[in-house]
């Protein structure tokens, strides 16, 4: 028997998943245990060695892999409770850090924030100006140098930031994506007065123009860096120490993984792995049921997450905003918006309905858990509406009060607006549809893809709630709400379920097309560091495909879209393909006629992603059938319940989802109790329950 | 509007009651309206859905022409804006990109509707574009704007509009600013409404004309088409949501959120007090060659939830430094709208009903065919936005619950210098025209709780971003020797303004010959970044043209030149207005604007200034001189020689005044009952209407008339005595005479207004109704 783990380190939970590749799969749950985070996973490992009735030294060492994806770095970064690092910049470019390109006040923020300007600050330096040194040096946009590098004063720059007890030093040269040669010679310079000193490169961690978000990537890599070594390197040795055979490995923000030795040195790529890791499960699952575009979603107590996969590929970005800084990241796009269960509706002085963006999360929860909030909530409105019922979910064990859910409803939004109670919480519950419809709808729709080629998951504990109505209006054309034994623990699973994504890119900005020679250069450079990469994995893989990719824009444009390559040789002919190729896409995203050749075509960055399948299938299982669509046996009771502003409250059945099979057919309007979650299948939506025990809701 | 050229005040757009413009629509163009009970009938819900449809769309347009863009300026900058409006032009969503084209949107609307509805027609699938600053859409005529009706079953339902700023639109000179334009003529044809879309078709003909008469046509055909796609998605959304929810409920939606908007503004502005505020600014030089300050006036009334901007005593117009009514309406809204509707959504058409304007004709700010105005919305109408934030600043200040919201002045206008030439980098030879963008990380106004953002970018593009070195450096044959926060540059006060940067380019080594420069700026001498309740002004803007470096294009150097006394050579102050050359040899150096401080700098905590010295924010020189901080010798506050070196600033403004021999009064805590604070030093005491200084509770004089204002002591003395950051002779720019005045408490000395101004520069004069 062999195993693959997945081990998911999250804030509040860790959770694991094991499948031994022969469609067995189970899961644990385990609180998380800061600071020693080690302490939580090995109890998870424990537990799921307890579960398939194993010893723990057996389980490891009959595993093949164990892939990680830990919270840990992205709430340091978040939180600022991060190592001491200095920069060493060019002279003259220090400030780059500071003057954050001026759009320092609003990255990452939203439109109404940004609108008000008076409460848009930068956020804190990510070092103060002592520990942000210069050094002499010049390279030009062709990788020219033209002032060279002035070595003992770099001796002396490290000597201070030494002295000052810095923990790591970030490098970031101009231009030095274009000719690494004075930051390594830096690096070499700092390790002959500090050899242990971790230093970090921008032309490794982020070779790309644009120097802001370079240094910016670079120092948050410094800072998370040393310490997810100090995380890793005893977590991997206890994990030896108990026999572990295959590899510790970790997951990126892009999707894929890189082995636990190497992680530290490219931190920065792993602050998204457990966002990712939702993501890939649903393209696991969705290769399962032979979906090929999908729109996950994920709506927990605060925040509302959306990712897609579009041709059984997760959509990647290159980037990402944390705490308004830039990293410079490849990674899977995870869209957020402030409305989940927990967010916050309120009236404002001009008597909009508002809801969110802050959430009840962080205080007392919604009003209804009678633990002191009093500002309605979705959580409140899905109670008055007969949507969750006052037993509470797990089973009874967090009971509801509708009292306070009432009361808060009516001080803060039934009585501004002039409405009843039940008029209140249906509004809420409409509104929250909408927005949630308006964020999915605009990310398909950017991203250049017609929501009706879709299918969506909903995920997370207050989604299904609320999917068969934000999906309404996207016209997509099912909603599946995964239900089966990884449910509650999907990151796991996708993490365990994951192949190993390793990707390069070089910025070489030039007028398009560029002679077939310079890109058959281009990629073999690009594919060949890939390849010397996945030798440093330790892992047997059953198959290895290479993609190809190049950012284009027309000349003077200055957003790039990222157009596939070919695959075969490069002739004469395959710069014009791959301009056509970009016409086109180009015309989906902003519409017929938006192209303009004449104003000719630049490519920015080229790119290759290496995807390496491990030889082990991570497989669903399936649960048992029903005998026929019935589900009268699943029948829990009947309740008076509002879905719909128009209708009011009709009497609904109610199913209990332990009792429900495979075949299993449920008519809305209904719902259906799942020990962590409801799920809402309102009039005119049919529910049916499919092989892997998912609810397939679809519209008539 | 009184041109002197018969029919010229044809193309000019003022606002328009929505009856009579009613009138003038000719019946072949049915338009979508809706009754006043149909507006009422919307439920919140639907009201909230269809409200938060209309938002995501506007944010959809913005994203779409930044995606698209050729141009730096929108990419780069955001130096753009969008809307969505009712069938008569009436805004009901824009952006929080440039906030002042929002003062002109509308106007553009309202001229097409009235001269465009018989010939050529407006018909479905239509779009037209306009680049004319009399008409709007636009504040000069680097703007251009496309506007797009939308029809629903045959009625013209609304309107959007897309706006960016062009780089280049043709003229005299590269970036079409020509500073010694004598009138329009010399500057880029401004351009009224054309139909550049017909029947969904981009027509070729109109197309090619508007490139033809750029230097950057590729660029200008790029966001042309930019433009058309953002307007064609959002009509497209538009038509969706009215298939759902029926064009009357989404029409009443709109009228909804601007009277939901309008009726906002007006109940935060019934908290504020009554009373008129007045400010007076200047503009440096008119053109090329001359020497004098131009001033705009604006005298702020605020009676119970309406405002009126009087900008009468405004000069007349003359030179370059001119703008038409549309770049009036942008001044007020350009910081009308973030200070006093930063809260409230941007349904502009409701906020744009709160405000009415009095303005003689021919003026600077209310300029008639043919001035030139290629540089209103820098200047002028900046410059006048700048006078509407500092008196609703000072309104602001006179209510303790609004106190937050007070913010000095932001960097006084951009820092203009379009750089031209030909890149023969690598064996090419291609024309190149652009503004330095770096310009754009200006610093932030200090507020009462808060230091003013470092390098923050413009109050007025609220998302407003500076490039990349790297960036700018591949696409122009430039290199930065340096780019930088300027220590100092921020205006000192008790909250320090947020600094600004510099910027030091070289030609890069490959190049030979001289680029051009056009170089436009004004705040060089009189600073228009000014502080509040005692706050100096941010740094004076200056432009520098370093002839014979010691390293050419970095040739061969060793090392990189650090600062400006590095450089070698010698050094040629550029002007307000004015064109110049870069040679091979030689360095451009920019250094723009900072924000204004906030209260005396006396009264900042020590150990915040001790934090600036540590972060380059503050020299030391500064601390000590500006600040009077004093440092022990291991870097720790000296708190006893620290307050014996503020005593010793104190005696010296009290020396300055005329006032001898006087001990100063002790600054204790504000006197708490019987008072209401007017700023962060005044306060009137209710029952005598006597005006009393919060720090030393000496009494200074009656509030009625500003009668208190001759019982403050005021000092006249050299403009460097505000900081190292301020330009020592001004005579390089202007005859003028121009001095630091700062107007003291006769007690303690304590600075409530500091400001260089030229000799003669009026007394403050409010007149606060709500207590006089």
């Amino acid at each position: 028997m062999s195993y693959a783990l997945g081990i998911d380190v999250g804030g509040t939970f860790t959770d694991a998943v094991a499948s031994d590749g022969a469609g067995r799969i189970v899961s644990a749950k385990t609180p998380t245990t800061p600071p020693h985070r080690e302490v939580g996973v090995m109890r998870a490992i424990e537990e799921i060695a307890a579960e398939l009735g194993i010893g723990v030294g057996d389980l490891l060492a009959e595993t093949d892999f164990i892939a990680h994806g830990t919270t840990a770095s992205i709430n340091a970064l978040v939180q600022g409770t991060v190592a001491e690092v200095g920069l060493i910049a060019t002279k003259g470019h220090r400030d780059s850090i500071y003057i954050m390109n001026a759009e320092g006040r609003t990255l990452g923020r939203a439109a109404h924030e940004i609108q008000d300007t008076l409460r848009q600050r930068k956020p804190a330096p990510l070092i103060p100006k002592e520990r942000a040194l210069e050094v002499t040096e010049r390279v030009d946009h062709a990788g020219k140098v033209l002032v060279p590098l002035d070595e003992e004063e770099v001796r002396a720059r490290a000597r201070t930031l030494v002295d000052q007890g810095v923990e790591a030093i970030a490098v970031c040269l101009l231009w030095s994506f274009k000719n690494p040669a004075h930051e390594r010679r830096v690096r070499e310079l700092i390790h002959e007065i500090a050899p242990d000193m971790y230093v970090t490169l921008s032309s490794d961690v982020s070779p790309r123009i644009r120097e802001f978000s370079r240094t910016s990537t670079t120092l948050m890599n410094a800072q998370i860096g040393p310490r997810l070594r100090m995380y890793l390197t005893p977590l991997q040795k206890r994990l030896e120490e108990n026999g572990l055979k295959g590899p510790l490995l970790v997951m990126q923000s892009e999707g894929g993984t890189i082995t636990a030795d190497r992680a530290p040195e490219h931190a920065i790529t792993t602050v998204g792995s457990v966002l990712s890791g939702g993501v890939i499960g649903g393209m696991r699952m969705a290769e399962q049921l032979g979906h090929r575009n999908v729109i996950t979603t994920d709506v927990g107590g605060t925040t509302f997450l959306a990712g897609l996969i579009v041709d059984g590929e997760p959509v990647r970005a290159p980037g990402s905003v944390v705490n308004q800084y830039p990293i410079n990241a490849a990674t899977i796009q995870v869209h957020t918006i402030g409305s989940g269960g927990g967010a916050l509706a309120s009236v404002d002085a001009g008597g909009n309905l508002r809801l969110g963006p802050q959430s009840a999360e962080a205080v007392h929860g919604p009003a209804c858990y009678g633990n002191g909030g009093t500002r309605p909530t979705n959580t409140d409105a899905d109670l008055v509406l007969g949507i969750l019922s006052p037993r509470g979910l797990l089973g009874g064990r967090k009971p509801l009060r509708t009292d306070l859910a009432r009361e808060a409803l009516r001080t803060h939004v039934a009585e501004p607006l002039g409405l009843t109670v039940e008029e209140a919480a249906i509004a809420l519950h409409e509104v929250q549809n909408a927005q949630a419809g308006d964020l999915l709808r605009r990310a398909v729709v950017q991203a250049g893809h017609d929501p009706r080629d879709f299918v969506v998951y909903a995920f997370g504990g207050a989604g299904p709630a609320h999917c068969a109505g934000y999906c309404q209006d996207l016209g997509v054309r099912e909603v599946v709400v995964p239900l089966g034994p990884v449910a509650s623990a999907f990151s796991a699973y996708g993490l365990a379920a994951s192949d190993v994504v390793l990707s390069a890119e070089l910025s070489d900005p030039s007028a398009f097309p560029v002679p077939p020679d310079v890109l058959a250069s281009h990629y073999t450079r690009l594919e060949n560091d890939l390849r010397r990469a996945l030798d440093r994995q330790q892992v047997t893989f059953k198959e290895v495909t290479m993609e190809r990719e190049v950012d284009l824009r027309y000349s003077m444009q200055v957003n790039e879209l990222a157009v596939g390559v070919p695959e075969t040789g490069f002739t004469e002919r395959t710069g014009d393909e791959i301009i056509e190729r970009f016409e086109e896409r180009y015309e989906r995203i902003n519409g017929p006629g938006a192209g303009y050749s004449e104003a000719g075509v630049q490519a920015i960055t080229y790119r290759a992603r290496a995807k390496a399948s491990l030889d082990f299938p991570v497989v669903l299982p399936d649960v048992a059938r029903a005998d026929g669509p019935d589900p009268a046996e699943a029948f829990l009771e009947e309740r008076p319940v509002c879905l719909d502003s128009r209708t009011g409250f009709v009497p609904t059945p109610v199913y209990d989802y332990a009792r429900l099979r495979a075949g299993h057919e449920i008519t809305g309007p209904a719902i259906v109790d799942v020990p962590t979650t409801v799920v809402v299948v309102p009039a005119g939506v049919t529910g049916r329950v499919d092989r892997l025990g998912n609810l397939v809701l679809s519209y008539q | 509007m009184a041109s002197t050229i018969p029919g010229a005040d044809e193309f000019t757009s003022r606002p328009v009651p929505r009856e009579e413009l009613l009138r003038q629509i000719p019946p072949t163009l049915p338009l979508h309206r809706i009754d006043e009970r149909q507006a009422e009938e919307v439920n919140a819900l639907t009201y909230e859905v269809v409200r938060h449809r209309l938002w995501a769309v506007t944010q959809e347009m913005g994203e779409t022409l930044r995606r698209m863009s050729g141009s730096h300026v929108v990419t780069e900058s955001n130096d753009f804006n969008f809307s969505i409006c009712d069938e008569l032009g009436e805004q009901v969503q824009v952006g929080a990109y440039n906030v002042g084209l929002i003062g002109s949107m509308d106007l553009a609307i309202v001229w097409t509707l009235r001269n465009r509805s018989e010939n050529p027609g407006i018909e479905e699938g239509d779009m037209f574009l306009c680049n004319d600053p009399w008409i709007g859409g636009g504040l000069h005529q680097n703007d251009a704007a496309v506007l797009a009706p939308i029809f629903h079953e045959g009625r013209l339902f609304g309107w959007t509009t897309a706006i960016a700023h062009q780089v280049d639109l043709g003229g005299p000179r590269p970036g079409s600013f020509s500073p010694s334009a004598r009138d329009v003529f010399g500057e880029a044809v401004p351009t009224p409404p054309m139909r550049v879309v017909r029947g969904g078709v981009l027509q070729r003909d109109v197309a090619d004309a508007w490139v033809r008469r750029s230097r950057l046509p590729h660029m200008v055909g790029l966001d042309l088409r930019a433009k058309i796609a953002a307007n064609r998605n959002a009509a497209e959304q538009i038509l969706r949501l009215i298939d759902k929810y029926g064009a009357d409920t989404v029409k009443a939606v709109m009228r909804r959120m601007m009277d939901d908007a309008e009726s906002r503004l007006r109940d935060k502005l019934r908290t504020l007090p009554d009373g008129t505020w007045s400010a007076v600014g200047y503009q440096e030089q008119s053109g090329t060659g001359d020497r004098d300050l131009h001033a705009l006036h604006v005298a702020m009334t605020k009676q119970d939830d309406r405002l009126v901007f009087d900008f009468r005593g405004t000069a007349g117009q003359t030179g370059v430094i001119n703008c038409p009514y549309p770049g009036l309406r942008a001044g007020i809204v350009f910081t009308m709208l973030p200070l006093l509707a930063g809260d409230i959504p941007w349904a502009a058409g409701g906020l744009m009903r709160c405000f009415e304007i009095v303005t003689d004709e021919d003026t600077l700010t209310n300029a008639s065919f043919p001035a030139a105005v290629g540089k209103g919305p820098f200047g002028p109408a900046w410059g006048s936005g700048n006078l509407v934030a500092e008196v609703i600043a000072r309104m602001l200040d006179a209510e303790p619950d609004h106190r937050e919201d007070v913010q000095s002045i932001c960097n006084g206008t951009t820092d203009l210098c379009v750089v031209s030439g030909v890149d023969v980098r690598g064996g090419g030879h291609k024309g190149f025209v652009s503004p330095v963008f770096d310009v754009m990380a200006g610093g932030y106004g200090a507020q009462v709780h808060h230091d003013g953002v470092d390098t923050g970018g413009r109050l007025i593009i609220p998302s407003a971003k500076a490039p990349d070195v790297e960036m700018t450096e591949y696409l122009y044959p430039l290199l930065a020797l340096w780019r930088r926060e300027e220590t100092d540059s921020g205006g000192p006060g008790r909250r320090r303004g947020g600094m600004s940067g510099s910027v030091c380019y070289v030609q890069h080594p490959d190049q030979s010959g001289d680029m051009s420069l056009v170089v436009s700026g004004t705040g060089k001498v009189a600073n228009q970044n000014v502080g509040l309740a005692g706050g100096h002004p941010g740094n004076s803007q200056l432009d520098l043209v370093v002839r014979g470096i010691d390293v050419p294009q970095l040739a061969g150097a060793r090392s990189m030149p650090g600062g400006l006394d590095d450089l070698g050579g010698t050094v040629e102050v550029l002007p307000c207005e004015g064109e110049s050359t870069l040679g091979a040899g030689d360095a451009l150096y920019l250094h723009w604007q900072a924000g204004g401080g906030y209260g005396d700098p006396l009264l900042r905590p020590a150990e915040d200034v001790r934090e600036d010295v540590l972060q380059v924010r503050v020299s030391p020189d500064a601390a000590r001189n500006v600040y009077g901080l004093v440092l022990r010798a291991d870097g720790e506050v000296d708190a006893t020689a620290t307050e014996e070196a503020r005593a010793v600033l104190r005696h010296r403004r009290a020396t300055d005044a005329g006032l001898t021999g006087a001990a100063l009064a002790p600054i204790g805590t504000p006197r708490p009952d019987g008072v209401r604070r007017l700023d962060d030093n005044l306060a009137v005491e209710v029952e005598s209407r006597t005006v009393i200084c919060v720090h030393c509770g000496t009494g200074i004089g009656p509030l009625g008339k500003s009668a208190f204002v001759e019982g403050l002591a005021r000092r006249e003395v050299a403009p460097t005595e505000a900081g190292p950051h301020i330009w020592h002779d001004p005579s390089v720019y202007v005859d003028a005479d121009v001095v630091f005045r700062q107007l003291c408490c006769p007690g303690c000395l304590t600075a409530v207004h500091s400001r260089v101004v030229p000799v003669g520069h009026p007394l403050p004069h409010d007149d606060y109704r709500s207590w006089a």
